[in-house]
């Protein structure tokens, strides 16, 4: 039994699902004690000691009934001591597909599939390359390393686009497939991206938990002290502090749904309703030629529903060309007075105007208003100067304009900003815990737009300073 | 020994309509002595399965509602400075005597410090929740409520207790459970649990319950509304749970709702009882309009 519960949880791991092998153990106790004649009882058994997340659970039961057919499915014709051997090399982690195959006759690869349905079609597509090299054709030592290449992967760990891995996630947002696909996500898509965020959130968490610590530590409220400390003899022994009012910090994100950039806003848009209500107060507006609102159905609405609804141009007109002035301008015109608190900008576009008016002067009022402005461009620096495109302009009055590509690179940048924010209202003692931190880094400049002709100069975040402009 | 029947009948007994993977579940924990790790949508009885198995198996309840800045001064264990301070304002005098021996004040302090384990002794303990079930005479049940409100530190100082079913205490030592009691841990999955107490724990996922098990739990808490409308009620809500409402009604509101109906009276679903205590269901003003719509769509 635990041979079999062992190679059940190699296949788990297979799947990406991570079982540990205390749960293994556990797996083992529990069906010693309930059994395993039922299939129903063995797979909650199964289910209830290695499944840790719901989500998985799907992917459990998959995994369970492709597993477990696999016994049922022997054919009695088929060599038992060959199946073992085939077992036993799968659990050592030499199991060769190669192997396995009957003959020469590649094409007979149904069996295979059903045997491990972990197998991608990529995988069995460079498997039937490989048999077609001619062995005259190549030398033989090559044609080995590669054989040897492709055994390890029989028993590689699973993929790193996969959840639950360390490796940073890169999902591409120039890659011209969104087009083809609609604006709606993909449920992997979506997970990747609760991935990103659940991970950054984490990051962010332990940080600003010390700080926001920090900034709630007032004076000393003696009243309140004294009342606490009325059963030790008024001794000061627990001490009361004044709390400060927490303050959350605001962000106002921009962000052009224009065709141009619809790949690269679909994921500010879904990075956004993941943030949702964590640990900012939002407001999100979307443009092309006219601006919304969209914070209440960011809020409200699954996040497939609203980029179907975006995307027939229910709130914004697609159809239109994108224009940056208008669009400024009718921003400061509905929305820019109403604003509370000095919040933070986010704005993201390629800044291609279509020849339109600039409307600049609007971008220096917006920037009078605003604690920190920020600018995401998917386009790299040297087309910023090209044909219709703005972006110097309008870069110009921004903190930083950054080249975002990734939604690692989306996150980290949004990350930054949330702690720039925090660093804003932090405690004395962690801003300057900070700032020698910032100083011990190295900076890549060239990530940095750099305001002026003073070339080298970074554009560090200094709040204090900012006011004084 | 108890099996996973018994499990399911037990529950029955005290009102709670187990389906298999719970029934499975708590025979696991009871067996294993492991924690379970419940998590569900808000309302689906998941704090009412550890109520209904203290009742069951005649555990005592001992519950820990988890807050955001819990800590182990409120969870595990607490010393009662009041009472440190009381002894020894009034221990004064036998300690003005007992020192007046010493010759000086090193042995003084000598003598003193040798007594001192007297004022850190479980006379001066106050024992908060999981310290109390885990030295209560009987097995009890431990319910952690609502872990995923607490912190991430609270969490891990979670994973002493829940793997070794003991509490370090620095100035006593390691406290080992008497009776490891049956633990149960719930969570509406507003924060991630960390990896390393899912580990620990079994994992049990109650979602909305099937249509039979939703009617046999309204029979069985009001056996007047048994029958026809039961079964109308319940497929009603089944609907408005897909309605994409702000808040789904759960399993705690049609229990409500029963209870509602039960005392009007009702006989009937119409949409006109629906209006009438649509505020029952629904629980934000744009729900309201929806179930009152659909009440409409569906009942006339």
């Amino acid at each position: 039994m635990e041979r079999i519960i062992t190679r059940f949880v190699a296949a788990l791991r297979e799947s990406g699902i991570r079982v540990s092998p205390g749960e293994t153990l556990d797996a083992v106790q529990a069906l010693a004690l309930a059994g395993m004649e039922r299939r129903r009882l063995t797979r909650r058994l199964l289910r209830l000691t290695l499944v840790k997340n719901v989500n998985d659970i799907p992917v459990f039961n998959e995994v369970f009934n492709s597993f477990f057919s696999r016994f049922r499915s022997v054919a009695p014709d088929i060599d038992i001591p060959d199946l073992m051997n085939a077992a036993t090399t799968n659990m050592e982690g030499e199991f060769n597909y190669l192997d396995q195959l009957p003959g020469d006759d590649h094409d007979d690869n149904a069996p295979l599939l059903k045997l491990d349905s972990d197998i991608n079609p990529e995988d069995l597509a460079e498997l039937k390359s490989l048999t077609e090299i001619d062995p005259d054709d190549t030398d033989g030592i090559e044609i080995v390393v590669q054989m040897k290449g492709y055994r390890g992967k029989a028993n590689k760990a699973p993929r790193p686009t996969r959840r639950y891995t360390q490796n940073p996630l890169t999902i591409e947002l120039n890659k011209g497939n969104s087009t083809a696909m609609g604006i709606t996500f993909t449920p992997e898509e979506q997970i990747a991206m609760q991935d990103v965020v659940s991970r950054m959130m984490l990051r962010l968490r332990k940080d600003m938990k010390r700080m926001q610590n920090n900034q709630s530590r007032g004076k000393l409220h003696v009243i309140k002290t004294i009342q606490k400390n009325y059963r030790h003899d008024m001794v000061p022994f627990v001490v009361a502090l004044r709390r400060k009012r927490r303050q959350k910090p605001r962000l106002v994100v921009l962000c052009d749904v224009s065709f141009s950039v619809s790949h690269a806003s679909r994921f500010m848009l879904l990075l956004l309703h993941t943030l949702h209500n964590q640990m900012l107060d939002v407001r999100s507006f979307i443009f092309n030629r006219e601006v919304a609102e969209i914070t209440e159905m960011l809020a409200n609405m699954p996040v497939n529903d609203l980029m179907e609804t975006i995307d027939k141009g229910d709130i914004v007109d697609l159809d239109e060309n994108s224009s940056f002035g208008q669009v400024f301008l009718s921003f400061k015109k509905k929305y820019l007075e109403n604003l509370r608190g000095r919040p933070a900008f986010i704005i993201l576009g390629d800044a291609r105007n279509n020849y339109d008016e600039a409307n600049d002067w609007v971008l220096d009022e917006m920037r009078e208003k605003a604690r920190y402005m920020l600018w995401l461009t998917p386009e790299e620096r040297d087309t910023w100067m090209r044909g219709d495109c703005l972006m110097e302009t309008y870069g110009s009055y921004c903190d930083k304009v950054e080249v975002v590509k990734t939604v690692e690179d989306l996150s980290m940048v949004v990350e930054d900003l949330l702690r720039d924010i925090y660093a804003d209202v932090a405690h004395p003692l962690d801003k300057k815990r900070m700032r020698e931190a910032k100083a011990a880094e190295v900076y890549d400049s060239k990530d940095y737009y750099t305001r002026g002709a003073s070339g080298g100069s970074e554009p560090s975040f200094d709040p204090a300073g900012r006011s004084q402009w | 020994m108890i099996t996973e029947q018994g499990v399911k009948d037990l529950l029955n007994t005290s009102g709670y309509i187990a389906d298999d993977s719970i029934a499975t579940a708590v025979f696991l924990a009871i067996h294993m002595e492991k924690p379970i790790l419940i998590e569900g949508p808000p309302g689906v009885g998941k704090t009412g399965l550890a109520k209904a198995l203290s009742s069951a198996l005649d555990f005592p309840l001992v519950r820990l509602q988890c807050y955001e800045g819990i800590d182990e001064g409120k969870a595990l264990y607490d010393w009662e400075y009041g009472k440190q301070l009381l002894y020894t304002q009034l221990l004064r005098t036998q300690l003005d005597t007992y020192l007046s021996v010493s010759a000086d004040l090193r042995e003084a302090v000598e003598r003193l410090s040798a007594e001192e384990s007297l004022f850190f002794s479980k006379n001066f303990l106050v024992q908060r929740p999981i310290l109390r079930s885990f030295l209560s005479e009987k097995r009890s049940l431990l319910l952690i409520d609502e872990i995923d409100r607490s912190d991430d530190e609270f969490e891990a100082l979670l994973l002493e207790c829940l793997s070794d079913f003991q509490v370090s205490i620095p100035e006593l030592g390691v406290i080992e459970a008497k009776r490891k009691p049956l633990t149960i841990l719930t969570s509406n999955g507003t924060r991630m649990i960390s990896d390393a107490l899912r580990r620990r724990c079994l994992y049990l996922y109650i979602g909305y319950p099937e249509l039979d098990r939703e009617v046999a739990i309204v029979c069985a808490k009001f056996p007047d509304l048994c029958g026809n409308l039961a079964q109308q009620m319940v497929a009603f809500l089944r609907k408005a749970r897909e309605l994409n409402l702000r808040k789904p009604p759960s399993v705690s509101e049609t229990l409500d709702w029963a209870q509602v109906l039960s005392i009007m009276k009702a006989t009937q679903l119409t949409p006109e009882v629906v209006a009438n205590t649509v505020g029952v269901i629904a629980k934000h003003q744009t729900d309201l309009q929806k179930v009152t719509d659909l009440a409409v769509q569906e009942l006339s």
